[in-house]
């Protein structure tokens, strides 16, 4: 009798699933540039994110080295100089999306809070942003953008340099999930 | 009017400054290194790959290597090779010259391992 409730038991729990959407490749881009200077910005168009459809958790985790910059040297340097990517390889986020319901979800936007975690450079940071949900096709689309400050995650910016760097860093995110099958 | 010596040097120094200016310039601002150029730290098949930086990925992060193995998804983006690596490709364009099943070589840059979805992740790949 035992063994017939202990399956039943592993049964019933294996069979609550979650419907996850993810997405290998999205689009994350920073913007740190000040008007009349050279522009400081970079895209990671391999940014991994998780949405448990059931829950709204979020999950994403991005690679620092896997910003690209149009010139060579200011990648160096944000690597080295800024990021220490070195030491400090992921930026990951770990959240929760409010009311988060995909059966309401259609082409047309919906706007929904987005809540959690962002942590880099081994410091976390708490940010509260609203994110723009829409369906295409069989793809859940989310665009969302927040600002960051570098003295958020201990990054120091020289004096040589702060006048050309933005006090506040503008991150945007793209990301087109697709089902979990 | 012919000029005097002392303009004639004024001019040819500014000239030689304009040239190399305009090479350090140049070189400051150069775009990175085009993974078809870039020197290559492993080459081998998936498998191959996976023992040797299994335990240190983070050593390999930003290393080119070259990777064979067996198509066995295809997304927009990029392939899986033997279900373990993610590469994502350079020119999207060539995903129509991959079959899947197939056996294919890329050359890419390693980003790193992907715990979220536990797989190796490699971006600029080319077909080899």
């Amino acid at each position: 009798m035992k063994k017939v409730a202990i399956t039943l038991f592993l049964l019933v729990s294996f069979s609550t699933f979650a419907q996850k959407y993810y997405t290998k490749t999205g689009n994350t881009k920073f913007k740190a540039s000040v008007e009349a200077f050279e522009p400081v910005e970079a895209t990671n168009n391999s940014t991994t994110a998780i949405i448990n459809v059931t829950s709204g958790e979020i999950a994403s985790l991005l690679f620092i080295k896997a910003f690209n910059f149009r010139v060579a040297l200011m990648q160096e340097h944000f690597n080295e100089n800024y990021m220490d990517s070195g030491t400090f390889p992921k930026a990951t986020f770990k959240g929760l999306i409010s009311d988060f319901d995909l059966s309401k979800i259609s082409s047309t936007e919906e706007k929904l809070l987005l809540k959690g975690i962002l942590t880099v450079r081994g410091v976390e940071k708490e940010i509260e942003t609203l994110a723009t949900f829409s369906k295409k096709e069989d793809k859940l689309l989310m665009v969302t953008s927040f600002g960051v400050k570098p003295e958020d995650f201990n990054i120091k910016i020289p004096k040589i340099v702060s006048n050309k760097i933005a006090g506040t860093i503008n991150i945007s995110l793209v990301y087109e999930f697709i089902e979990k099958k | 009017m012919s000029l005097s010596k002392k303009n004639k040097l004024i001019i040819t120094f500014l000239l030689v400054f304009s040239v190399i200016g305009f090479a350090i310039y140049t070189y400051a601002m150069q775009p990175p290194t085009a993974i078809e150029n870039k020197k290559i730290d492993f080459s081998g098949s998936s498998d191959e790959l996976l023992l040797k930086i299994i335990d240190h990925t983070e050593e390999w992060q930003d290393k080119i290597v070259v990777v064979s193995g067996e198509v066995t998804n295809i997304d927009e983006n990029g392939v899986m090779l033997s279900s373990k690596i993610y590469c994502q490709l350079k020119q999207v364009s060539d995903l129509q010259k991959i079959n899947p099943s197939n056996n294919i070589s890329l050359k890419g840059r390693i980003i790193g391992y992907d715990d979220l979805l536990e797989e190796l992740k490699l971006d600029q790949c080319i077909i080899q």
